[in-house]
């Protein structure tokens, strides 16, 4: 058969390539499976990819165009100060990752993080505000509260969930709007420090901040990494990890194997819950030694986005919190020095998602070329 | 009498799995052409290609002898060829007549004068072709063999000229079979060309003008039917035979498994399970035959525990009524299921081999404590469950248990199921999918787990699988046991009692 | 009774963007696609609107470009979604969050922050003003107006056209869809498209007829009480905008009662919308087992060649 017998056909359900002369079709077909090596990959690509887009953004923002490498890289990195800054930032962000992670695991999208975090804050500002337990304890007091408000506060949509059947995108969405309500109530009313006009809470007590360790932000780090471990070892290790396992890749089938799917579901929302609201505790109690009013922002999607890349693999979102955390203070500079929004931050991090679910597309799925003959 | 649809030489795989290999059909105007071949041989791949839902990779295809490509299955529709599917492609919260009038062109009339006048010629054509419908009832109150009308009428008013029928008697009781068939062939003595995939012999010999058979993706031989013997036919679609397996019958111990009057809530009007009394002993296969749909997958799910809300009684003997047992608790009593759906509710495709091997005894505490794992074990027992069983294609415990072959898996599920010596193993239709061979490993296991004192409860629409293994059969029908037989059985009183219920 | 005036006459106002949202969102997922990004697109049609009217200083014209800014980036979200068939909730929220990045970044660069605008006010009815409450109410401005216009529109296309019967069969069985030859993907495209429009202009209400301003987040959560409200109402059009009545008759309440001297604490006054939408979405699921109206594949992407 000649090319001119056949006239040319639209591409079914591929994307249309032209082909001018030619015809050919493409049919799209899902994969069995690709290998790890090449999943990093095309990971990898399409980060870079997210980035590059990013840069152009800034570019004409008003970034000049030299600059950037310099800014994100190499004012970020190598300045200690920065450097400090990036690991302080990085502790609460691994938590939340990690909260995040482990709540996608259980097939639960746990988008009330902020709040989560906020009435861990609030826990622990409880205790130090009400004066609970005796100066040594106080700080573990604290966070024994900032860990049962974030639970206390994922309980809510979680049952929901599970005994309703409702929606836990709503749910814990909506949640955070009237946690961040609530915290505003507090920060502006009762809980209000009487020595300036400001909307926080009094200062903590030196006993009740996170103690120096390696610099200000080693204290956090730690508790972030032990963390980590507590996760991966829930993850990978206890059995329960295995259940949850068989949770996210079939429910169905965790079911008839004789998973207890509700309680391993409950338990890692909860846990990511606990997570979230230590998160909170480690800003409260280390960066800020206060309750502040927007202390929680950007954090929610941040640990969603570090979900995602690390494919909620516990030290994997470790290694991409701090990547985040390089981000969020190269944000803070190009916003000290050029004058671009902070929202950048969460612009270049929805073009990173969308970068890399696109690759997902290409893991997932392969382009095949039906020849003409 | 001249060619109406014409494959030669097509080759279609599936992302590394070849589904069709130098595969040939032709169906001529005015015949009733079948396609015969068991699970897997093809059948259904081919004849999606026909109908425009898949691309070969190479062969050609000829409508009325005119060599086509086609695009998709609008433009299989302007070649007149339409396709009745296993699995209705219907929109059920629609009206008949929406569900036509989706496949049609849009009239410049206007959407509802279409409607109107298409309500029209649904009832026409029905009553042409001898049967009544109401156009305007929607989809999911008709049953499946008015579902199947609705499919048949669908492809005839788009104009379809050539009709291929994917397995149409499979969800149908006999006599509905019987109307469904005398109807295509009706259509055509009016001169279509009817292309009929199935894998039941006697439909073919009594309806079909000639036989295609198939198996492992090839076409095997085109016959005349009705002058070629059965059991050549036989021979052709499985290919050596199957050596039937040994029958050395025990003495059967003590009621093991006892169901008493178990019941499903009613749905719509009907129930799926209208108490189910039956005993399956120690030391016995128990086979449930049946036409599909007469409440042989719930009475599965509700002995697996996932159907909390059943009434009457499943009693467990030495333990008690399993009411008091979740899903989970029933692995631990010794329960084993082979499941239909393999990757519905039995292997995580997803997960690794060693993982879904594990997960059948981590909950005894075998691999470990619930606060840590011992993987090497876990490592260990799999590596001697997959050599044991013959579990083919494991190139790393770390694969994805979705990579295996259906026969593989079906393996690994067994290898999982009877690695902690179970007392009563539920097996439901354990060979579908499977290949001659791996059925005959299949039914050994089985049958080994029989001789080693297990009770073994076998539910199969495949009614030679349940001749084959059963000591007892009892047929189920409208979701109760209506009758039980022992074996030596007779084959046509089974048949008369899988459709003759009240 | 002044109160009274003058809170039914500003229901309206609040409910009409969760109405044309809310609108927007069953368009799109009758189709199949779960619309998670109103939040997001709400914000592209608020500060398109602002800008737009700053720069032509034409409220139509402003309404349009609104809508077109949001269907554009809408295109994004279906390239996504229903060609790279990637997890539609990962697709939604990530489209909230690159609105809620991008537009804050344009607003500040363009300094269109806190800028007030004139815009057209309520059509001028005459003798009809006078009247006691109803004057009141009949005085709203033309998208007032044209809700209920749209809403007959779209329910009669989904209900008496060929085209609107081929997008809910997109909806709810593709593979039926695509076995009748009807071309899935482009059905879907357009309807995110198209619902995407109504969701900026429901963006573009509340920043140019209603506050008349444009400051970064001013949606503030109504999106996602959009996307609650389609459960709630089951993605039929009428029990939306029912729906939306209803909300709108409790967010404009508040400031009367405030006005009226009732003092009720601040931030628990705000947190009200988000908690009758979370007693809303139990309410539903204490109703009912299955949510029927449901389209039955929503949110699953579809590809014609499945082999398991």
């Amino acid at each position: 058969m000649t090319k001119a017998t056949l006239a040319p056909h639209a591409a079914p359900k591929a994307p249309a390539r032209r082909q001018p002369l030619a015809s050919r079709r493409y049919t799209l077909e899902i994969r069995q499976q690709m290998s790890m090596p090449r999943q990093a990959l095309v990971l990898g690509l399409a980060v870079l990819a997210g980035l590059a887009i990013s840069g152009l953004i800034l570019v004409a923002a008003g970034v000049p165009a030299g600059e950037l490498f310099n800014e994100f890289i190499v004012t970020t990195l190598f300045d200690l100060q920065s450097l400090q800054a990036v690991l302080f930032q990085a502790a609460p962000l691994i938590m939340i990752g990690l909260a995040a992670s482990i709540a996608f695991r259980a097939r639960f999208w746990n988008l009330g993080l902020e709040g989560q975090m906020i009435w861990g804050a609030i826990g622990a500002t409880a205790v130090s505000l009400h004066e609970i337990g005796p100066p040594a304890l106080r700080l573990p007091l604290m966070a024994i509260a900032a860990l049962a408000g974030g639970l206390l506060w994922a309980l809510g949509p979680a049952l929901l969930k599970l005994r309703l059947g409702v929606n836990e995108i709503i749910s814990t969405l909506m949640l955070n709007y009237i946690a961040s309500n609530f915290l505003l109530h507090l920060v502006y009313g009762a809980w209000k420090d009487p020595k300036d006009s400001f909307p926080y809470s009094p200062q903590f007590r030196s006993f009740e901040r996170l103690p120096e360790f390696f610099g200000s932000s080693g204290m956090a780090v730690l508790l972030a990494l032990l963390a980590m471990a507590l996760a991966w070892w829930f993850v990978q290790a206890s059995r329960a990890g295995l259940y949850l396992r068989f949770v996210n890749a079939s429910p169905r089938v965790a079911d008839a194997v004789g998973v207890p799917v509700r309680a391993i579901i409950l338990g890692t929302v909860l846990g990511s819950g606990a997570l979230a609201g230590l998160g909170g505790f480690l800003i409260a109690a280390g960066q800020e030694g206060r309750l502040t009013q927007a202390f929680y922002q950007g954090y929610g999607f941040s640990g969603i986005l570090i979900a995602f890349l690390a494919r909620n693999h516990p030290v994997a979102a470790a290694v991409v919190a701090a990547l985040v955390a390089t981000l969020f203070v190269a944000g803070r500079n190009l916003q000290v020095f050029y004058q671009i929004p902070f929202s950048m931050v969460q612009l270049i991090q929805a073009i990173v998602v969308m970068c890399v679910a696109a690759s997902d597309f290409f893991i997932r799925h392969r382009l095949r070329r039906v020849a003409a003959d | 009498m001249s060619s109406a649809l014409a494959l030669r030489g097509i080759r279609k795989s599936f992302d590394g799995y070849l589904a069709l290999d130098d595969a040939q059909f032709d169906a001529r105007w005015g015949e009733v052409h079948a396609l015969l071949g068991e699970n897997g041989a093809g059948k259904s791949s081919l004849m999606n290609i026909a109908a425009g839902l898949y691309a070969p990779e190479r062969g050609e295809m000829l409508v009325d002898d005119n060599a086509v490509r086609l695009a998709g299955p609008r433009d299989a529709a302007r070649h007149r060829i339409g396709m009745v599917h296993q699995h209705f492609k219907l929109v059920r919260p629609f009206t008949v007549a929406q569900n036509i009038l989706l496949g049609l062109p849009a009239d410049q009339a206007g959407h509802r004068r279409q409607l109107a006048a298409l309500e029209e010629r649904i009832r026409a054509q029905a009553g042409e072709l001898g049967f009544a419908i109401d156009p305007r009832q929607r989809v999911d109150s008709l049953s499946i063999a008015e579902q199947q009308r609705v499919e048949i009428l669908k492809v005839l008013l788009a104009g379809a000229r050539i009709l291929i029928l994917d397995e149409p008697t499979a969800v149908l009781t006999d006599q509905e079979a019987e109307r469904l068939l005398r109807t295509v062939q009706g259509l055509a003595q009016r001169g279509c060309a009817v292309a009929l995939v199935t894998h039941k012999m006697a439909d073919v010999k009594a309806y079909a003008d000639r036989v295609t058979v198939m198996r492992g993706g090839r076409t095997v031989a085109t016959l005349d039917p009705r002058t070629t013997p059965a059991a050549e036919l036989v021979r052709l679609t499985v290919g050596e035979a199957a050596a039937p397996a040994p029958r050395a019958r025990s003495a059967p111990g003590p009621a093991c498994l006892s169901l008493q009057g178990l019941s499903t809530p009613a749905q719509g009007g009907r129930q799926a399970l209208a108490g189910v009394t039956l005993d399956v002993h120690a030391g016995e296969i128990y086979g449930i035959a049946g036409v599909g749909g007469n409440g042989q997958g719930e009475l599965a799910a509700a002995i697996m525990g996932l159907i909390p809300e059943a009434g009457g009684d499943i009693v467990l003997e030495g333990f008690g009524s399993l009411r008091a047992a979740p899903a989970t608790a029933r692995r631990a009593l010794g329960l084993a299921v082979i499941p239909a759906d393999r990757y519905g509710h039995a292997l995580a495709g997803g997960l690794s081999i060693a993982e879904n091997f594990a997960i059948g005894q981590v909950h005894s505490g075998r691999y470990g404590s619930p606060w840590w794992l011992r993987q090497r074990r876990i490592d260990q027992d799999a590596r001697d469950a997959v050599a044991a069983f013959d579990v083919q294609g494991v190139r790393s415990l770390r694969q994805k248990a979705a990579l295996l072959s259906g026969g593989n898996a079906q393996k690994l599920v067994i290898a999982r199921e009877f690695s902690k010596q179970p007392r009563l193993i539920l097996a439901h239709t354990p060979s579908r999918g499977l290949d001659v061979r791996a059925t005959a490993q299949v039914h050994a296991r089985l049958l080994a787990a029989r001789d080693a004192g297990a009770a073994v409860l076998l539910i199969s629409e495949d009614l030679d699988e349940v001749l084959a293994l059963a000591d007892r059969i009892g047929v189920m029908a409208g979701g109760r046991i209506v009758a039980e037989f022992d074996q030596p059985a007779d084959r046509q009183a089974i048949g008369q009692a899988m459709v003759h219920h009240d | 009774m002044e109160l009274l005036t003058h809170w039914i006459g500003s229901i309206p106002d609040f409910a009409v963007p969760y109405a044309l949202a809310a609108l927007g969102l069953i368009l799109a997922e009758r189709s199949g696609v779960l619309s998670l990004g109103a939040e997001g697109l709400m914000l592209v049609g608020a500060l398109a609107a602002i800008g737009a009217q700053l720069a032509f200083g034409a409220t139509g014209v402003a309404l349009v470009l609104a809508m077109a800014a949001a269907s554009l980036v809408s295109v994004l979200f279906a390239v996504l979604v229903v060609w790279l068939r990637i997890n539609q909730v990962i697709a939604g929220l990530a489209l909230v969050f690159f609105c809620q990045g991008l537009t804050s970044l344009v607003g500040t660069l363009m300094g269109w922050t806190n800028q007030p605008v004139t815009s057209a006010g309520p059509i001028p009815l005459g003798p009809l003003a006078q009247l006691p409450v109803l004057g009141r109410l009949l005085s709203q401005n033309a998208v007032v107006y044209l809700t209920p216009l749209i809403f007959w529109a779209v329910v009669h296309y989904l209900q008496h056209t060929g085209s609107g019967l081929r997008l809910r069969a997109v909806g709810e069985n593709p593979q039926a869809a695509d076995a009748a030859g009807i071309p899935v993907a482009a059905y879907r495209f357009a309807a995110v498209v198209a619902g995407a429009a109504l969701v900026g202009l429901a963006g573009a209400y509340i920043s140019l007829l209603s506050t008349k301003l444009w400051i970064a987040g001013m949606t503030g959560g109504r999106g996602w009480i959009a996307v609650g409200l389609v459960i709630f109402a089951r993605w039929s059009p009428w029990k939306a905008l029912a729906g939306a009545l209803l909300f709108g008759c409790i967010e404009a309440l508040i400031p009367q009662l405030a006005a009226a001297g009732v003092q009720l604490p601040q931030y628990f006054v705000l947190m009200t919308p988000y908690v009758f939408t979370l007693g809303v979405m139990v309410w539903v699921a204490l109703g009912r087992r299955r949510l029927d109206g449901e389209p039955g594949a929503l949110g699953e992407p579809y590809v014609r060649e499945e082999r398991r």
